[in-house]
């Protein structure tokens, strides 16, 4: 009975203990660890340059976002290019490594569900202009790191949670959660390697999937943006 | 009291970290395989679904498994509770919010190899976050519901206690969504409350039903004066007890239900000296006795459910020993069908969904069962790995198989590894009945298996045929007593000796064709504790589960077969050295270090580098102690040394010494699995997606593969594979920073098995190891910055691959695919090209590793050695595969460039020049080039289904042929090469010569 009670003991400890920080005070000290709510908000686009390695071989991704406008990201395997793109109002995917001969368009749901990839702003400094429920689950650990764990709820019902190292306040996990199409996915997506950029922002340089690690070579924060790329090439 | 629990927690959680800084994270990239099977599940608690999912949404509670959930109507599951108890007794979901889930944790199916719970939780976000909602002492829960009037309130009907008396049981009830609890209905000490319903159209009306039971290691009894049935009419306020029309008390346990269309409608099988079913249909007020037939009142301490059609007041279900259902209110009940197959007996939940209630889901001591004709036939769900092993063991062979016996479902045995890993189809069975030791004899042939009560067989792997070969007692015995789970091991040192126990040791050295009986009783043999045909209470119930003054375990000396250790259940710790002539008992000194003088020996290991040091684990929670009982001697039993650690919280069932490194032990209990680096100083929990409380029962340490093999009750057998980084981490590499571990000699293969195609659908599938060494290093903190990177070079320093590698703390695993970089692919297919992603197979040699982390740099080496199992491939074979594999990827890089070249001549013609279209000459010179092209790779195609082979296509065809090639290559394969050579020159040939001919068109790069 002792060992029970000491066992409930544990149990509660991790989720008292963990409430003694609050939600705001994490939220502020991730917003602090990142560069700060001015420097992000002078961030309106951004172009990432990388590559994920696979048995030896490279495959180069390219994303450019505007900020709450449009995300594209270009792949490129073997010479072979392909694409996919999401705005407001359309998104399509061009993947001829899985033998697409044409762009084909996302489905409403997976439009729908897709927006949040539209905001360049880092989650927690937009959730509460989004209309977004903010939950803390206490902490967990990540790969035997501690880590606060969040968890963001939008108005689709899309969930995300996020895992914040204790010691430096970056998120170094995230879960997403999505129903498109009837069917529920769960995505999960590792950071690392935070660098500082000269607009004073941390950006992760590594960012692990289950489709491989992205190896960030280079950002551009603000860059000049052709924006007939978000629409289909004629 | 809230600061209480908040100021204890606090001491506690100081104490676990100023343990070892070694700990589970530290090995989390290594991962367990679930080995499952799926194809024999285990016993199903509970059953409850989302009404307004179209039944699509399931949950599911075990007995040692903990919950699972179905999005997909059992199509597939997943486990949501690997962090908590893993013994279920009820789950409820609050269907307005159907997020919502209650967990009361520990099964009130009160057999004797039931486990225990340790409260509530809860979850508002289907199952991904769970808290813990209180009633932490109630050991067992059988029944939560939720008034869908206000789902904040919440009944908890707790039996409690099985093994003791206890104050924590009875009905509780939370009006706040469980964030506290009152007890609204209490008898006494030893008398619980095992069911609880609601009137479903006026949620004041409650009826519960007391149980009064107890178990003792050696009986059980149901029933006392404890028991009744009780009915409220103001939500819990205040009770009477129904009696009119109910049989002479004392009641044993009641299974009970109402008819939710009609709620006046009620069933209940009353446990008493007149068991039988009793009919009301006034709300409980009278009852009316209704004859029924024995597989409807069987049992009552074990079938409890009784379900009524949620629209249909004249369909009645009774899943219990078998699966019953009646058209006529109950009245007459027909069994169902096995037209779609045997079904499990043994039953112990029913979900039917309301939207449509010819689909249900039962839920037996073997696994979930899926109807969609109202229970008349049923589908086994195969994905459900649930299964309760008892004891696992390994033989030695490539791969080398599991042997398991199950809870109430046979024994089995399965490859560990194979072609497409392990699944379902792979488990063979090799006994039937509750299975417990399952141990293959060191011929490769046999198999010894039993089922309860040592009904043991000798069994043919090959053709499955089982002799008998249980001792008999002779004029020179007492009556045999065989343990419900009866030990047969075969010898550590000597394996060709086996080894029975009853209360007598028995040993065979011909595989049970002949036994010498070994010793005298070894037990207490206290007469008291042999009354088991008494056992049950008010239903006989002695299935030998009870069986007592029994040998429990054995064990031979790994260093001497003369060495001999029995365990018994009764508390007796013997030990022979002179091949079992004399015995001597030394249960007296293990209780001098503060083990309970009753308390069964579950394990004994006696050591592998010291004839005089034995380990031992001791559990005593039939006597209502949950305490971590593990012990050591180094002097053969005189004194002993209890090992504990404050991360232990249950009974322990299994102690394992490592056969190689004398200070990593493995400890397996009743609530998770432990490991100490220092000799059981301090210990860390393992979890490698291994439960965090699974029930371990039994564990080995494979001797050829250093895998750690994990017998659970309750979620199958799981594979750590190769341990060797746990036992490598010694305190100067864990105190280091970074430490990068030695390699072990790679054989190059491309893995012990090919292709095992596709996954199989609707089963359970384990994987493969990986399938070549890892490169593993240590880090002693997470990289905050910077990244990781391996980088493998030959001996002339040429880097061959550079990969992407870890940053966690702990251990970090990169896998290298014995390859260098693939050759470079020329843009303008349509179709991915397999050449641009594999490199020819390294030679054997010395290569070296380079771990950087940052700036900074760490180095070891990899001795990659020919694979001299493959007897189709010599050494000089080998390099004749590497010369022409390198051949063809020149090849292939020479057709790739050549096709740039074309391309960007093409190109350039179109771009820089104005006057394309008009100019003839180029237009010519263009279309030349693009006939080149399209020899040189295929250039029509638009899909992946439409194939054209140009020369590109061959040669990557054959390039990859050659870099996966295990075989000498044949003749037409290398005559291949120069063909393709040929046919490169030709259109090289064919290319210069447009060049020059075109030398004044060409705009230079």
């Amino acid at each position: 009975m002792t060992k029970l009670f000491i066992t409930a003991i544990a149990i509660a400890c991790s989720s008292l203990s963990s409430l003694a920080q609050t939600t705001d005070e994490i939220v502020a000290k991730h917003i602090e660890a990142i560069g700060g709510k001015d420097n992000w908000s002078k961030i309106k686009s951004m172009r990432t340059e990388g590559i994920i390695k696979a048995q030896g071989a490279e495959i180069k991704i390219t994303n450019t976002q505007i900020d709450k406008k449009a995300n594209r990201t270009d792949i490129e395997v073997m010479g072979m290019k392909g694409y996919s793109i999401l705005t407001k109002t359309e998104g399509w995917n061009f993947m001829p490594f899985q033998g697409q001969t044409k762009p084909e368009p996302i489905t409403a749901d997976e439009l729908k569900m897709g927006q949040d990839e539209l905001n360049i702003q880092d989650e927690f400094l937009t959730y509460t202009v989004l209309g977004k429920k903010i939950e803390n689950l206490g902490k967990d650990e990540v790969d035997g790191t501690e880590c606060f764990k969040i968890k963001l709820i939008d108005k689709e019902g899309i969930e995300s949670t996020y895992f914040i190292d204790q010691s430096n306040y970056f998120t170094i996990k995230e879960i997403n959660k999505v129903k498109v199409n009837g069917q529920e996915m769960e995505n999960t997506t590792t950071y690392s390697n935070y660098k500082k950029t000269d607009t004073g922002v941390f950006i992760a340089m590594s960012i692990g999937s289950d489709y491989g690690d992205l190896e960030i070579s280079k950002i551009d924060i603000n860059p000049n943006i052709d924006e007939s790329i978000f629409k289909l090439a004629k | 009291m809230k600061t209480k629990i908040l100021l204890a927690s606090v001491i506690y959680s100081s104490l676990c970290y100023s343990q070892s800084p070694v700990n589970a994270a530290m090995f989390g990239t290594m991962e367990a395989r679930n080995l499952g099977p799926g194809t024999m599940s285990g016993r199903i608690t509970a059953i409850e679904g989302v009404n307004s999912d179209e039944g699509k949404t399931i949950y599911i509670g075990t007995a040692g498994g903990g919950v699972w959930k179905s999005k997909n109507a059992g199509a597939s599951y997943k486990p949501l509770f690997d962090k908590y108890c893993q013994s279920i007794g009820a789950l409820a979901i609050d269907q307005k919010n159907p997020s919502i889930v209650y967990v009361g944790t520990g099964e009130s199916n009160m057999r004797n190899s039931v486990s225990i719970g340790n409260g509530m939780y809860k979850t508002k976000d289907g199952g991904d976050n769970w808290k813990y909602i209180g009633l932490d002492s109630t050991e067992h829960i059988s029944r939560i519901i939720v008034n869908p009037d206000n789902t904040d309130i919440i009944y908890a009907a707790v039996p409690g206690a099985l093994w003791s008396n206890s104050k924590h049981r009875g009905l509780y009830k939370s009006t706040n969504g469980g964030e506290t609890w009152e007890k609204i209905l209490y008898t006494d000490d030893q008398t619980g409350c095992a069911e609880i319903l609601m009137d479903s159209k006026n949620s004041n009306i409650l009826y519960a039903s007391m149980w009064q039971f107890r178990r003792q290691p050696y009986s059980f009894n149901s029933g006392g004066k404890g028991s009744g049935l009780y009915k409220s009419i103001d939500a819990g306020k205040t009770w009477k007890e129904l009696k009119t029309g109910l049989p002479d008390k004392p009641f044993g346990r009641i299974a009970m239900t109402l008819a939710p269309s009609e709620p006046n409608k009620m069933w209940a099988i009353v446990e008493s000296n007149k068991t039988g079913l009793y009919i009301s249909e006034d709300g409980g007020e009278t009852w009316k006795s209704q004859s029924a037939t024995l597989n409807v009142t069987a049992r009552p301490f074990y079938f409890s459910t009784i379900v009524v059609d949620p629209k249909d007041s004249k369909r009645v279900y009774r899943p219990a020993f078998n699966f019953a259902y009646s058209n006529d209110g109950g009245f007459s009940f027909t069994e169902a069908s096995y037209g779609g197959g045997w079904v499990h007996s043994d039953m112990h939940a029913l979900w039917i969904n309301p939207t449509n209630t010819n689909v249900m889901y039962v839920g037996t001591d073997g696994g979930i069962y899926t109807s969609i004709d109202k229970g008349i036939t049923w589908q086994f769900n195969h994905c459900l790995p649930v299964g309760q092993f008892y004891h696992v063991a390994a033989d030695e062979k490539e791969p080398y198989n599991v042997y398991g016996g199950l809870q109430d479902n046979g024994s089995w045995m399965a490859q560990s590894s194979g072609p497409g890993g392990v699944n379902n189809a792979h488990w063979q069975n090799v006994g039937g009945g509750d299975g417990f030791w399952t141990v293959p004899d060191a011929d490769g042939k046999v198999v010894y298996s039993e089922y309860q009560g040592g009904n043991m067989s000798r069994v043919s792997i090959q053709t499955k045929k089982s002799e008998s070969i249980q001792p008999k007692k002779t004029s020179k015995e007492d009556k045999l007593r065989w343990n419900w789970n009866t030990p047969i091991v075969t010898g550590a040192n000597n394996p060709k000796n086996l080894y029975v126990g009853a209360q007598y040791l028995y040993k065979s050295t011909d595989q049970g064709r002949n036994w010498k009986r070994i010793s005298n009783d070894l037990t207490t043999n206290d007469k008291k504790k042999q009354e088991q045909e008494e056992s049950g209470g008010l239903s006989a119930d002695n299935t030998s589960a009870e069986n007592h003054c029994t040998i429990f375990t054995i064990a031979e000396s790994p260093l001497d077969e003369t060495q001999i250790w029995v365990g018994t259940d009764d508390g007796n710790l013997q030990v022979s050295t002179d091949g079992g002539n004399s015995w001597t008992n030394v249960s007296a000194n293990v209780t001098k270090c503060g083990i309970a003088t009753q308390a069964w020996v579950s394990s004994i290991e006696p050591s592998h580098f010291d004839k005089n040091t034995v380990y031992a684990t001791f559990e005593n929670h039939m006597y209502g102690d949950h305490k971590t009982y593990l012990a050591k001697s180094s002097d053969l039993g005189k004194t002993w040394v209890k090992l504990s650690n404050k991360e232990f919280i249950s009974f322990a069932h299994k102690i394992i010494e490592d056969p190689i490194n004398k200070n990593l032990l493995f400890l397996g209990t009743e609530m998770g699995l432990f490991a100490t680096l220092d000799g059981g100083t301090t210990w860390f929990k393992i979890k490698n997606k291994i439960p965090e409380f699974a029930l371990v029962r039994d564990l080995k340490i494979h001797p050829k593969t250093h895998d750690l093999i994990v017998g659970t009750h309750g979620r199958g057998i799981f594979i750590l594979d190769d341990i060797r980084p746990i036992r490598n981490l010694t305190k100067e590499i864990w105190d280091q920073d970074v430490y990068l571990f030695p390699t072990p000699d790679i054989t190059l293969n491309n893995g012990k098995y090919g292709w095992g195609g596709p996954e199989v659908s609707g089963g359970w599938q384990a994987g493969n190891p990986d399938f070549t060494p890892t490169i593993n290093y240590y880090l002693k903190q997470r990289l905050a910055s910077g990244k990781a990177t391996i980088e493998i070079y030959d001996a002339n320093g040429l880097m061959l691959q550079s990969m992407t590698a870890g940053i966690r703390k702990g251990i970090n695993k990169v896998s290298w695919n014995l390859r260098g970089t693939p050759p470079k692919v020329a843009a303008g297919s349509a179709k991915m090209d397999g050449a641009g992603f594999t490199a020819p197979m390294v030679l054997p040699g010395l290569y070296t590793v380079k771990l950087k982390l940052n700036d900074k740099e760490y180095t070891s080496t990899i001795n990659c050695i020919h694979d001299k199992e493959n007897v189709d491939l010599t050494e000089a074979d080998r390099k004749m595969v590497y010369v022409h594999a390198t051949k063809l990827k020149t090849l292939f890089e020479n057709v790739n460039h050549l096709i740039d070249s074309v391309s960007y001549y093409k190109l350039t013609l179109k771009t820089d020049s104005i006057d394309f279209n008009k100019n003839k000459t180029k237009k010519v010179f263009y279309s030349d080039l693009e006939k080149i092209r399209s020899e040189l790779m295929s250039t029509k195609k638009t899909s992946i289904f439409a194939d054209e082979e140009r020369l590109r296509e061959k040669v990557s065809s054959l390039y990859s042929t050659f870099c996966y090639m295990e075989s000498k290559p044949n003749s037409t394969q290398l005559e291949a090469i120069e063909v393709l050579e040929n046919d490169y020159k030709k259109q090289e040939e064919i290319y210069k010569a447009l060049m020059i001919k075109n030398k004044k068109t060409i705009v230079k790069p």
